[in-house]
Order: C-alpha cells, then sequence, then structure tokens
C-alpha cells in the first residue's frame, strides 16, 4: 500500500488518494474478479469454471491494449454519484466493478430512532424521482406490521398517485435516456410532463416533488375536485403525447442502433443475478408484485403486464414506455371507481385524528400529541415484510418490532440497489460508449440504492 | 354539531353495554393468537405450509427447529450451518430460483445475537418464503449462500459491512456502502446513531477551515478501539 505522507500541511505527492484501503481493495478486486463472459464460455464448453474470485491468468499485454478507466462517482452520465471502475481492452470492458455507498445516509439507522409516522419524509428521499410510491410502500409495511386496515376510498387514492409517480419517474428515465444518447429535446418536453404531475401533486398534497402525502392508516389530505380535474386533463393530454414519442422513437435508426442489442441479459440470468422491476420483464420474466401479491386494490383494476422477450436495452425501452400507457389506463379507472368515503382510519393508536378534531375536541388533541409521541406500535417480536412495484421494482420493507413506538428493524430492499449488482455483470463484453446507454437503462437511483 | 357542542360531555345514559375504548398506548407484549393469520394485509403468496412440510420431511427438527407466523408470514428458522443445503434444496426441489433480498437484525441483549433472513420467491408457484439463522456474537460466521444464489452478493456484503457478519466463502467480501478504512459496523445497536466522531476523515467545514483530526488515521496505523469488543457496563473505561 502507498505510504500516506503525514499530515497536516505535507506534500501529499502522486501517491495521494483518498480512502487508501478502500481503493486498494477496489482494484484488487478489480484484478481478481473472474469475469462474468469467461465464465459464460467456459460453462458453455463444459469447462468448470475457476469460480468468482478466482485469480484471473493476465495475458502478456506488449501493445498496452488494456487500461483501468474510473467513470464516476461525479459524472453526469451516472445519473448521480455512481462509479464504475473498469477494465478496458481496447474499447470493450474486459471487467467491471461498480462501487457504491457515495450517497449513503444509513436511513436504516435512522429509522430505528424515529416513530414509524416521523420515518416517512425520509423515504421520500430513497428513490426521490417517485417519492409517492415510496411514502405508500412504508406505509403499507407499517400497515401490515400492525394490522390495520386503510379505508377504501383512501387506497384508490393511493393507486392513483402511485401511478402518477411511476409515470413521473419513467418520463425522466426516457428524457436522461434520451440526452445520453445525444437528443437533447426530449428532455426538455418529459420534463414539461412531470412539471404537470408536480402540479397535480402540488394540488393533492401542497407539496411538489417530496410530497410526505401517504399517512399511517390512510392519507393527510382528501383530494380535491380540482385535483381530479387535472389528473383527468393530464390522462388525456398525455395519451397523445407517449404516442407522439413512440412515433419519433419507436422507429428512430439513431435510437434503435445505439439500444439493440446492447446490454443484453437473458431470463435464466437476470432471476438467477436477482435483477428486478422493468428490467426483469425486458427479459422476458413477468414478475410485477402488483400480480403476483396484489396489494391496495390492483386485483379490482384491469391492466396489461407489458413483458419483452430481448432483454436488451430496447426491450426494456419498450416495456417502460408500455407501463406509462397501463398507468394511465390504471388512473383512469381508479378515477371511475373512487368510492366516497373516509381517508383515515378511524382509530386514534392507528392514525393521526383530522385537523377538525385536533381543533375543537379536547380527546382530539390528546390523540394527535399521542399519536406524534408515540405513534402506531406492533406487537413485540412481531415482524413483516411488505413489498409494492415501484417504478424501479420491487421496494420493499422488511420490519422488526419490539413493542414500542419505533421500529426496532427496517430492512430496505431497495430495487435499485438489486438492479445495480446485475449492471456490473451486463457491462462487461459491452463497449464502453454503451455504459452510458446501459445505466440509463438499467435506471438506478443512488439515493435509494445507497439507502 | 356545533363546535362547542362537541367538547361538551354526554349525558351519563344507563345501558348495560360499557363502551369500549380503542384507544390505549401501552405496549402489545406479545403477538396475539390471531395476528398469524388475521391481517388487513395479508397475502396468499406468504404462506407456505406445504413447503414447511417437504422441508421438515427433508432435514430433521435440530435444522429446521422453529417456524414462525405473523401477517401470513411464514418464517423458517434454519440451524446456520446448514443454510446453504436448504437453500439448495428450496432452490432444486420446491422452485424457490429467486432471491429477493437478505439482511441482519441486531437482537442485542438477547442470546445469539444476531439473525440473518433469507428472503425467497418461487416465481412459477407465486410463493414467498422467509428463513432465519441465528448468529451467535461470539462466532459470527455464516456459510456463504452465493453458490447458490448469485444473487446474495451484494446483500451479503451489505451484511458484512452494517453487523460485522462475516460470510464463509464470500467471493468478494468487501464492505458495500462505507470505506474499507471504516472501523465499526454501524446497524449495530450500540454504534451512535451520530456517528463516532474521528471515524470517517471529514473536510473542514469552511475553504479556509482547518483540519481538526488526522483525515488518514487508519492508513497511518492507529486502530480505534472498537466499541463493540467492550463489555457494556464500562462506560467510564471508554470516557476516561
Amino acid at each position: 500500500m502507498p505510504q500516506a505522507p503525514s499530515f497536516p500541511g505535507a506534500d501529499l505527492g502522486e501517491h495521494f488518494r483518498f480512502w487508501p484501503r478502500h481503493n486498494e481493495a477496489l482494484y484488487d478486486r478489480l484484478e481478481s474478479k473472474h469475469a462474468w463472459l469467461e465464465e459464460k464460455q467456459a460453462r458453455a464448453e463444459g469447462r468448470r469454471p475457476a469460480g468468482d474470485g478466482a485469480i484471473a491468468e493476465v495475458d502478456e499485454d506488449p501493445l498496452e491494449h488494456e487500461m483501468v478507466l474510473n467513470i464516476g462517482p461525479q459524472h453526469p452520465a451516472t445519473h448521480g454519484v455512481l462509479r464504475c471502475v473498469v477494465k478496458l481492452d481496447g474499447e470493450t470492458i474486459e471487467k467491471a466493478v461498480v462501487d457504491i455507498g457515495y450517497l449513503h445516509r444509513g436511513v436504516e439507522k435512522l429509522a430505528e430512532h424515529k416513530t414509524y409516522q416521523e420515518f416517512m419524509p425520509y423515504t421520500d428521499r430513497m428513490d426521490y424521482l417517485s417519492p409517492y410510491s415510496n411514502n405508500v410502500a412504508w406505509c403499507l409495511a407499517v400497515e401490515k406490521l400492525a394490522g390495520i386496515e386503510v379505508p377504501e376510498r383512501a387506497q384508490w387514492i393511493r393507486m392513483i398517485m402511485c401511478e402518477l409517480a411511476r409515470i413521473s419517474s419513467h418520463f425522466l428515465w426516457l428524457g436522461v435516456g434520451l440526452m445520453d444518447a445525444g437528443a437533447v429535446s426530449v428532455f426538455l418536453w418529459t420534463f414539461q410532463g412531470r412539471e404537470d404531475i408536480y402540479n397535480i401533486f402540488d394540488e393533492v398534497a401542497g407539496a411538489r416533488f417530496t410530497v410526505s402525502h401517504s399517512r399511517i392508516g390512510g392519507l393527510a389530505s382528501d383530494i380535491s375536485p380540482e385535483a381530479i380535474r387535472q389528473i383527468r386533463a393530464f390522462c388525456d393530454k398525455y395519451k397523445g403525447v407517449i404516442a407522439d414519442w413512440e412515433q419519433l422513437l419507436n422507429r428512430n435508426r439513431i435510437w434503435i442502433d445505439r439500444n439493440k442489442n446492447v446490454g443484453r441479459i437473458t431470463a435464466e440470468e437476470a432471476i438467477e443475478l436477482g435483477m428486478t422491476g422493468a428490467n426483469l420483464r425486458g427479459s422476458g420474466v413477468p414478475y410485477d408484485v402488483r400480480r403476483f401479491e396484489p396489494y391496495l386494490r390492483y386485483e379490482d383494476v384491469d391492466f396489461d403486464i407489458p413483458v419483452r422477450e430481448d432483454g436488451d436495452c430496447l426491450a426494456r425501452y419498450f416495456v417502460r414506455l408500455e407501463e406509462m400507457k397501463q398507468s394511465i389506463r390504471i388512473i383512469e379507472q381508479c378515477l371511475d371507481r373512487l368510492p366516497e368515503g373516509p381517508i383515515r382510519a378511524d382509530d386514534a393508536k392507528q392514525a393521526y385524528p383530522s385537523k377538525e378534531e385536533v381543533y375543537y375536541s379536547m380527546e382530539g388533541m390528546i390523540h394527535d400529541f399521542m399519536y406524534t409521541e408515540t405513534g402506531t406500535t406492533a406487537p413485540k417480536g412481531a415482524h413483516a415484510y411488505h413489498a409494492i412495484e415501484s417504478p424501479k421494482g420491487e421496494l420493499g420493507f422488511y420490519l422488526t418490532s419490539d413493542g414500542t413506538g419505533n421500529p426496532f428493524r427496517v430492512r430496505i430492499n431497495a430495487p435499485s440497489f438489486t438492479n445495480l449488482q446485475v449492471m456490473e455483470y451486463i457491462m462487461e463484453g459491452t463497449l464502453l460508449a454503451d455504459t452510458v446507454i446501459l445505466i440509463g437503462s438499467i435506471d438506478p437511483v443512488m439515493g435509494e440504492a445507497d439507502k | 354539531m356545533r363546535d362547542d357542542e362537541r367538547n361538551v360531555q354526554p349525558k351519563h345514559e344507563e345501558s348495560d353495554e360499557q363502551e369500549v375504548l380503542k384507544f390505549h398506548f401501552t405496549p402489545v407484549d406479545e403477538p396475539r393468537e390471531e395476528d398469524a393469520d388475521r391481517n388487513p394485509h395479508a397475502k396468499k403468496t406468504t404462506r407456505v405450509p406445504e413447503v414447511v412440510h417437504a422441508l421438515r420431511d427433508a432435514f430433521d427438527e435440530n435444522v429446521i427447529w422453529r417456524v414462525e407466523t405473523y401477517a401470513n408470514e411464514d418464517t423458517v428458522f434454519v440451524d446456520k450451518a446448514r443454510i446453504v443445503d436448504v437453500c439448495q434444496f428450496l432452490r432444486e426441489e420446491e422452485g424457490f430460483n429467486y432471491f429477493v433480498d437478505l439482511g441482519g437484525v441486531d437482537r442485542f441483549t438477547e442470546d445469539d445475537r444476531y439473525e440473518v433472513f433469507y428472503n425467497l420467491v418461487a416465481l412459477e408457484r407465486q410463493k414467498r418464503i422467509r428463513l432465519k439463522v441465528r448468529v451467535d456474537e461470539a462466532d459470527l460466521e455464516v456459510p456463504s449462500v452465493t453458490d447458490v444464489y448469485r444473487a446474495a452478493n451484494w446483500n451479503e456484503r451489505e451484511c458484512w459491512d452494517m453487523f460485522g457478519i462475516r460470510f464463509e466463502g464470500h467471493p468478494d467480501h468487501r464492505r458495500m456502502y462505507m470505506p474499507e478504512d471504516f472501523e465499526y459496523h454501524p446497524l449495530r445497536k450500540e454504534f451512535p446513531q451520530l456517528g463516532v466522531p474521528g471515524s470517517l476523515p471529514l473536510p473542514p467545514q469552511t475553504p479556509e477551515g482547518e483540519l481538526t483530526m488526522d483525515p488518514f488515521a487508519a492508513a497511518h496505523g492507529s486502530k480505534p478501539r472498537k466499541s463493540y469488543d467492550e463489555p457494556q457496563s464500562d462506560v467510564a473505561d471508554d470516557e476516561e
């Protein structure tokens, strides 16, 4: 290990590296890693693969084709703070090591010191492209743990907002993905779409971005007629707009050439490596939590789960595009079937009382105070896992309770984390220029992957 | 009802029915019996009696030593030495081909302090199962399941990073989030929420600000004492 010079005020020299041991380990791994490609070849030829982590034979490289390249963590194409250390042979990536944790805030630790309700704003900041689905995922997990029933109207509204969040996330994916491929104008159009969704969130929740609108046992506030009008207008408008985008892209020579056969992964590999969400469905596995174990009212609405067999970036593009259309379909059905009724559980132990109660009755105020103080409690030793299909894939919370108002342990199963692990494998064998497309197509969010 | 009428106590009416107040904040000590399957969010996928049965047939009761059900979710407790065999069995015989999640739980003051759970899915059968192993503080090693489920790779690294549980036979045993130079395992209960001062090199707060500590203590050979090696009661020892 290179010796770091003494500190402070020392000349740091050419050996200076930020976390010496960390980088040592990273480069060691890159050196010793047995590339996924080699392994696949060995398996195809019937040889036994040397095993992951075995020291790969290093060929002589007199012409110096090989180089090690750091992409990120600060790089616009990495969509956050993702660091990929790749070993290149010419322009082809031979091996890749993905290093994450540059946005690690330890939300799992923080959650242990908060009440269940207090933790919800933190979930907004995990997958910050679709805060509403994280709120709902968290609330559903807590409700399962504590056995809280949610009124029907709240469930339908949650579904509408979750699907809006999915569209908003996919809009960003499309715009940024195209910008990575060199088409800047679409980015502006999809951001116009996101702006329209922000306005709906603003009307519904009072916040545009980090909404925190869902509550344990229901919702913070009911949806207004104006919001319903906005959502209907959005659905009507964007059916056409998405069709326009399809017309621009589906047969676009440049877009297809950049995406087709890039980052291909078969269904078996995707399952083996634990891929999730639209990426998994792009490989032909129809795994969608909304179908697999329907939550909220997803079993009552009619929608398709788009699946593509190819498993390349183009397939993932088609899957996500189709998903947006299906989301609009779900939203329209929800709006038609939205029942009247309360929006929060009527139990002081399970949900906040309404503001009228808090302001005008003594009990209401006490309940509000107690709920803020202690909040929902679950039995001691209870543990439950609840997953939803977030825009990125299966987002699950595994909660353990110790009988108090704070969760004893919160485990977040973040889809971006799972997908990034697969990306490390997919990157091997692709061209360096395609990694930009590939990262965009996998659609990771570092806030979620790093927790 | 007018607003000022809300606060008025209702007139006492003679009736046999006692109103049951739902509102109480005493923590529920143990899950009630009906919590096992009655839950408004219960899913069909999470109840797997036939798989549990098959597991009990294939392994003896020291290996599958307990089955817990809460909120209609089955959790199978497995002896940690045999976890790879159980995973292998579930994958080959029972179709649990999709690995979803793995993580640790620090149960602190209990015996067998740590728990590692495995969340598996059978895509064809539409079933979910959760396995759990208990890990004693004195022997923080669990056999790695990466040979069976390749997807467990990063999750096991994360578990090592956060809890300090080693996974035997893991191909790439690095930390997941924290830098390799970091000396602690943050999700352990005794790790303070605000962190350990000086454990990470942080930049000065202002451009002209002076560095208050050696940012590369680990590289200079300094080994901070680990709080989890110390007995619980010895708080004074730490403060000097």
